[in-house]
């Protein structure tokens, strides 16, 4: 089962909310939408997890993707509302700090 | 104890519900409960305790799934999972390829822009989510997965 997810486009700002679990069935078809983003060259992503549940390694890469991915482009990307398991990855990881969380 | 025991094809697709009978385990062990009755499609993994067994169970997972069978159908995975007073066991069993959990490159610990990675984290957050991980190539291949509550602290008088 894909991971919901919803991408609202205003301008050059994008925000990208996600739910349920990220991992590695859910992160590739993420990962064809984060491309989708990318190439729009957008000067701001938000991404919104506060109903992400679930979080693995897979998907913390489709969002490091993403993030190199609008760096890359002179972008800037945030993420907001990380709570309970994926913050707990995000962490582990030292990502945390990476991604102002 | 019984273990509770679960076999599953050792494939991506019985991985969610491989996890939701681990959640259940842990939770077994650490008293938590599920948060929303009224959506029983919410995974509610919020305890510390759940999220470490959990989150260190889904990258074993993966790892079997696609290097030790290679995405392919055709094997299975072995679960015996042992709740006890403060701790959790679970053994993980497969007939796939052998894993060399020694080549695996570690994460950077001072982590910048330029140092992010984009893979080889899993056997890292198994790792350090558990008290214990150990591997050994069989065949089968055996994980043993072990994470036990934090010791409660008593103040005593002087």
């Amino acid at each position: 089962m894909p991971t919901p997810f919803d991408v609202q486009r205003n301008d050059r700002d994008v925000m990208l909310a996600i739910r349920g679990s990220l991992d590695i069935n859910s992160a590739p078809p993420l990962a064809e939408e984060i491309d989708r983003i990318v190439a729009g060259k957008p000067a701001k992503v938000t991404v919104d997890l506060a109903g992400l549940e679930l979080i693995d390694s897979s998907g913390v890469a489709a969002l490091v993707k993403l993030y190199k991915g609008v760096r890359g482009v002179g972008g800037t990307m945030q993420i907001t509302g990380a709570r309970d398991q994926p913050l707990a990855i995000f962490k582990l990881l030292r990502m945390d700090k990476v991604f102002n969380l | 104890m019984t273990p509770i025991r679960l076999i599953v094809p050792g494939t991506l697709r019985y991985r969610a519900l491989a996890v939701r009978v681990v959640a259940e385990a842990a939770r077994l062990v650490s008293g938590s409960k599920p948060g929303d009755p009224e959506n029983p499609q919410a995974h509610d993994v919020r305890d510390p305790f759940d999220t470490a067994v959990v989150s260190a169970f889904m990258e074993i997972f993966n790892n079997i799934a696609v290097h030790a069978y290679g995405r392919a159908s055709g094997g299975a995975i072995e679960l015996a999972i042992t709740p006890r007073e403060r701790e959790l066991v679970i053994e993980i069993k497969d007939h796939g390829n052998p894993f060399d959990i020694e080549g695996v490159a570690p994460v950077p610990s001072d982590l910048d822009e330029s140092s992010l990675p984009e893979g080889g984290m899993g056997i890292h957050i198994a790792k350090t989510m558990l008290d214990e991980m150990t591997y050994e190539p069989g065949p089968p291949n055996l994980w043993r997965l072990c994470k036990r509550m934090p010791s409660v602290r008593t103040v005593g008088r002087s």
